[in-house]
């Protein structure tokens, strides 16, 4: 996709947001992602500039090799930013360690995942309490209590393989609310569901939206994006978003 | 949950922890056994070269002359001065008492042989035959008889003053046989009368081996020994062994003097013994302590080896392993597990399965000993013991327990490491989209 069918497809198809710069829950400036290649080095994310306020619902969309999966990894902490300055909830993570940064992804993200990524030897009362553990300690009541919200109150006991795909899902996302993070990061939420399926965790999502998520989905969906207040589409490394409070265009370089 | 995720963790991929557990069960039962034999295969090349004699000998200070037969220390047996046979009681009083499996004192004498119409010279040695040494409890029999397992008796050893037994080629010069009466004449006369023929393979198969109280009345010299092998359970020798006590500072000379060396057990007897010399037989000594080195350098190796192998095999099964669970790594990363909590899951995990393998090496290693012990050293002088009929406590020594299970731990450890390690590497984001 070129720049500029990124760009005309941003002005024509979305809607101009209302949320505005007021608490930024993440931030980047001039953000860039280099990896060494054979010989030379090769730039997965080039200066990205853009914030995400508390409460909304961003969509990062982009063909494959465009740079989601980097920039997901950095808004996810599981990596840093060669240069520039990401800051997620006032924090700047590129100067964290890498302790530090566990600790901090177990506060401050809650992943969905495309695949689930449920452990199969755990009943889904034990994989959403997993994520009770690394964070702080388990608490079964709490851990059903968050199965009951996304509807799965009665499937507490049962095993990954005995979920359908909707539940195994509605499972992640039990797990990626249970420590009630600030940010939600959501990587093809959809991507695996049918329809039937895809339309109970795209209601799940808005609910968590509704009730002040702040959410980040990476999506291939049109459909999914359009549910979102705004997107970041990336193509080759760059960035091409809304900014906060209006339908621009900004292509930074 | 860390219990729960353990146990989930150690009870799945069983074909994968069976190698890994059978390798470190080798490993584990091969040191049990090279342990448990290490720490009795000094008794037992003890009593193998116990064939050979005593590895120390006493005799009378006053006759101090070096006298070396095929390169073996010997002291010759002299008329002028002796010692006295009532102090070897003394023998089981010294610190190494109990390192004491034998003595044979010795007291030679010419003896005539006294036919109808004339008499020959005949050389003779008093000598014990079972005799009682100690007291109580701590009492052993011991003589000739014990200290000389290789001698080769046709007929009974002596047990009373008027018996004696012919060296072999003695007894054919003579014409001599069991049930002979044979009077002999020195400074007393005495009818003796012969209850065997004995084979020495040494010069005392021209001799007459009398019970020592015979050859004292006979030779007019009561309590006298000239002579006395000790056989002593000892350490092999070292350089430390080597050095002369009284250039020791006191703590060094305790220590040199609280370990089992033949230098300093003999150092002990000079000192209870009045007038006595006593040096230990370097040859026996030297051979002893050549070939318990040489073993306990074959067991190292042995031990080392098998080890090393555990460990590559742990290393083998748990890379794959590893491999396998990527995907929970990368999930349980993005759910902010740190490395270290990570790491301690599979360090637990092969904890857990060195323990089982290292008890189970432990029972299987210390049977395995039993069994070699009993196998290795039948026959030449050791009988051998059917590992069935022995009692719990010889095939099981619960202090290699703890160091066996030690050693499966350090083995699983370090197997483990490098995948470990490795898996911890591994991005996140990746490892999940792979298994995506």
């Amino acid at each position: 996709m070129s720049e500029a069918k990124v760009v005309a497809e941003i002005k024509s198809d979305w809607p101009a947001n209302t949320t505005r710069p007021d608490c930024a829950v993440i931030s980047l400036e001039g953000v860039c992602r280099e990896y060494a290649g054979r010989g030379d080095v090769v730039r997965a994310l080039e200066d990205a500039t853009f914030s995400i306020v508390a409460g909304e619902w961003v969509a990062i969309t982009g063909p494959s090799g465009s740079g989601k999966s980097t920039l997901v990894n950095m808004l996810g902490c599981l990596d840093r930013p060669t240069r520039g300055e990401l800051k997620i909830d006032n924090v700047d993570v590129a100067s964290m360690s890498s302790t530090e940064l566990d600790r901090f992804r177990a506060e401050k993200i809650g992943f969905i995942f495309q695949q689930f990524h449920l452990i199969p030897y755990l009943s889904a009362v034990e994989n959403v309490m997993l994520a009770q553990y690394f964070h702080s300690m388990t608490d079964e009541k709490e851990a059903k209590a968050a199965l009951d919200r996304v509807g799965l109150g009665h499937r507490t006991g049962h095993l990954p393989s005995e979920l359908s795909g909707g539940e195994q899902q509605r499972v992640c996302i039990a797990r990626a609310l249970i420590n009630n993070p600030p940010i939600l990061l959501a990587d093809e939420p959809t991507g695996n569901l049918d329809a039937a399926n895809q339309a109970i965790v795209a209601d799940l999502l808005k609910d968590l939206h509704r009730n002040g998520h702040t959410v980040v989905m990476v999506t291939h969906d049109p459909e999914m994006a359009t549910l979102a207040q705004r997107r970041i589409a990336l193509s080759h490394g760059k960035v091409f978003c809304h900014p906060v409070g209006g339908p621009i265009v900004t292509l930074r370089r | 949950m860390f219990l729960r995720l353990l146990w989930e963790s150690f009870v799945r991929q069983r074909r994968r922890k069976l190698l890994a557990g059978i390798a470190i069960l080798f490993g584990t039962t091969a040191v049990t056994a090279m342990l448990a034999l290490a720490t009795t295969i000094g008794d037992r090349i003890h009593k193998e070269l116990a064939v050979y004699g005593a590895n120390i000998v006493v005799y009378p200070k006053a006759e101090q002359l070096a006298v070396k037969v095929g390169g073996v220390d010997i002291k010759p047996a002299t008329g002028n001065a002796y010692l006295k046979e009532s102090d070897l009681s003394k023998l089981k009083t010294i610190f190494w008492a109990n390192n004491i499996n034998g003595i044979s004192p010795e007291l030679p004498l010419q003896l005539k042989h006294v036919f109808p119409d004339g008499t020959t010279p005949i050389s003779a040695v008093g000598l014990w035959f079972h005799h009682p040494l100690g007291s109580g409890a701590a009492t052993i029999t011991t003589g000739a008889s014990e200290l000389h397992p290789s001698w080769k008796l046709n007929g009974s050893w002596p047990t009373s003053k008027e018996e004696a037994v012919i060296g072999s080629s003695l007894s054919n010069r003579l014409n001599l046989r069991t049930g002979d009466n044979l009077p002999v004449i020195a400074a007393n006369t005495q009818n003796l009368h012969i209850t065997g023929t004995v084979s020495t393979g040494d010069e005392n198969d021209e001799k007459l081996l009398l019970p020592l109280a015979t050859a004292q009345f006979l030779n007019n010299t009561p309590d006298a020994v000239s002579r006395v092998e000790v056989s002593a359970r000892t350490k092999p020798e070292d350089s430390f062994a080597r050095t002369d006590p009284d250039t020791l500072s006191p703590k060094q000379r305790e220590i040199w003097y609280c370990r089992p060396y033949a230098n300093s057990i003999s150092y002990q007897i000079r000192e209870v013994i009045p007038g006595a010399a006593a040096e230990q037989i370097r040859k026996v000594e030297q051979t002893e302590g050549t070939v318990l080195a040489r073993i306990s350098g074959l067991m190292w190796l042995i031990s080392i080896a098998a080890l090393l192998a555990a460990s590559f095999a742990v290393s083998a099964a748990m890379a794959t392993a590893i491999l396998e669970r990527r995907g929970e790594i990368g999930l349980m990363r993005s759910l902010g597990a740190s490395k270290a909590s990570i790491a301690l899951l599979f360090y637990a995990e092969s904890g857990l399965l060195a323990l089982f393998a290292g008890v189970l090496g432990y029972l299987f290693g210390s049977g395995l000993a039993a069994w070699l012990g009993a196998h290795i050293f039948a026959g030449s002088g050791v009988p051998a013991i059917a590992v069935s009929t022995l009692p719990a406590t010889s095939i099981f020594i619960p202090v290699l327990l703890p160091v066996v299970v030690a050693t499966a731990l350090i083995v699983a450890i370090a197997g483990s490491t490098p995948s470990i390690r490795s898996a911890l590497k591994m991005d996140p984001s990746s490892v999940l989209r792979a298994n995506a």
